[in-house]
């Protein structure tokens, strides 16, 4: 296993971490957008 | 500390009215520790050489085993609001509570670990220094413990939530606990370890008491 | 203008969107900078070969993980002592981030230990105290989100933060406490001994995480604002039915 390797693993899961973690900011907005939509159309209905 | 005698005596003997408790804690200790050489095979050596670390594991697990219960039951039925009603400081019953939950717990755990230590075929160094360190380490098993399990007051994933809580801070009394023991197996002496963990004993029975403190008026607002 | 005013959600919540695109643009510059000054200008190690290039994100991701988890535990004290929801979010908003980036340190430092150690893992002073730490993030994300009332959540992960602050010490000192495998220190205030373009690509990517932590917890707290207050006005407006 020479250098490539070590360096690829680490700099690569680096990078996977960032992506993921963007990814999961912009699925927490869309989440915090549809709760407060749900409520409003559960409002209503009151 | 007026508040410390009356928790501790309360504690002391519900816990003793019940007995159910602390013998199964104390059973699980004995049995999982036991478990280890079946499964491992019985070569003395290497027997001998992970008997500190195991009989330490096995301690925090039972240590862990018991904390639920230590304010769950009192703030379900009300009577910790009652405790915090009372004049004394809070500091002190709480810290007589806990004193309370490691005479039940860790200190027969303590007791009973030269035996336990005697089927990893420890030599008596070692046993005095493994008794020594579960001496210091259990109670601050308890202080930290404690602290978990007030943040975790009534809240869901009961005990997951709180093993996630309280095993990371166990980790450090693990080391310096195991590693006074297997000090003493090559030779070397535990003084330093059973110092580290005097210090660690010294600061959680000051500093823990306030954040148990400060837990519990958050539990009960 | 009064800062006091950002302490309100809703002031806040337009004030980070404005500010994290910003911080995210810096990022993206400082780590193009750094990894470029790493990776291209930076020579080989005498020691180590090519494989030392790892530092370039191992140890900014360590410094993060401390840095953003001291600041989480800043937060939580002023929400304990100020009652301030705000603070409570924003704490919150890094956990994540944090946690992310003790275990890029974690498993970075793995794979550098590998090849100069000969072991992915050892559990020495350094390596076991960032271990606790990560479980510490993990803790606190667990215990903030584990009761029905929010409030409650915000209180007790607060303590929580507070109370392992004791490990940053550990982490930062044990490599002085103690015989670790782990490396000292090489860059301290009063100098470093580090290359100095090997110093440079570390300061970049240093700072390039940093607006990066940032630019993701201004914008994690823009969701946790929206989620936490849907219920007012305010926030009804901003999406008109």
């Amino acid at each position: 296993m020479d250098h490539t390797f070590f360096l690829a693993m680490s700099y690569g899961a680096t990078a996977i971490a960032i992506a993921a973690e963007l990814v999961a900011l912009a699925l927490g907005r869309k989440r915090a957008w549809k709760h407060i939509d749900e409520e409003r159309e559960l409002e209503a209905q009151d | 500390m007026s508040g410390f005698g009356w928790a501790f005596a309360r504690d002391l003997t519900l816990a003793l009215r019940h007995p159910g408790g602390t013998m199964l804690t104390l059973a699980f200790f004995v049995l999982v520790a036991s478990l280890f050489p079946l499964g491992v095979g019985a070569d003395p050596q290497l027997l001998a050489r992970i008997g500190p670390g195991v009989i330490w594991v096995c301690a925090l697990l039972s240590a862990f085993l018991s904390l639920a219960s230590l304010f769950a039951d009192d703030f379900a039925d009300g009577t910790l609001e009652q405790m915090m009603l009372s004049p004394d400081p809070v500091f002190a019953w709480v810290s007589g509570k806990i004193a309370a939950h490691w005479m039940v717990s860790g200190l027969p755990l303590t007791l009973l670990s030269p035996l336990l230590g005697l089927q990893y075929g420890l030599s008596s160094g070692t046993l005095v220094a493994l008794a020594a360190a579960l001496l210091l380490g259990t109670p601050v098993l308890s202080l930290l413990g404690g602290a978990c399990a007030a943040l975790s007051l009534g809240a869901r994933g009961g005990g997951t939530l709180l093993a996630l809580l309280a095993l990371p801070l166990f980790v450090p009394v693990l080391i310096f606990g195991a590693g006074a023991a297997e000090a003493a197996a090559n030779g070397l002496g535990a003084a330093p370890h059973l110092s580290l963990l005097g210090a660690m004993l010294l600061v959680s029975a000051v500093a823990v008491p306030f954040a148990v403190a400060a837990a519990i008026r958050i539990a009960l607002d | 203008m009064n800062l006091f005013y950002l302490s309100s959600p809703s002031t806040f919540f337009h004030f980070a969107g404005r500010l994290a695109p910003w911080f995210f643009v810096l990022a993206a510059v400082l780590g193009a900078t750094g990894l470029y000054v790493g990776l291209v200008q930076a020579p080989t190690d005498a020691t180590q070969g090519e494989v030392y290039r790892v530092i370039f994100i191992h140890v900014p991701a360590a410094w993060m993980s401390m840095f953003i988890y001291f600041v989480m535990a800043c937060y939580g004290a002023m929400a304990l002592t100020f009652n301030s929801r705000l603070s409570a979010m924003m704490a919150r908003a890094l956990a994540p981030t944090g946690a992310m980036f003790t275990f890029v340190a974690l498993w970075t430092g793995a794979f550098w230990g590998r090849p100069t150690w000969g072991t992915y893992w050892v559990w020495d002073a350094r390596i076991t105290s960032e271990l606790v730490l990560l479980f510490l993030y993990l803790g606190y994300i667990a215990l903030a989100n584990a009761f029905e009332d929010p409030r409650r959540g915000d209180r007790a992960a607060s303590l929580l933060a507070i109370v392992g602050i004791v490990n940053l010490p550990i982490i930062y000192f044990s490599v002085q406490w103690w015989n670790t495998l782990h490396q000292g220190s090489s860059v301290r205030l009063t100098g470093t001994s580090m290359h100095v373009t090997m110093l440079t690509g570390m300061l970049l990517m240093v700072f390039s995480f940093w607006m990066y932590a940032i630019g993701a917890a201004l914008t994690r707290v823009r969701s946790i604002i929206l989620e936490r207050e849907r219920r007012t006005r305010w926030v009804r407006a901003l999406r008109p039915a």
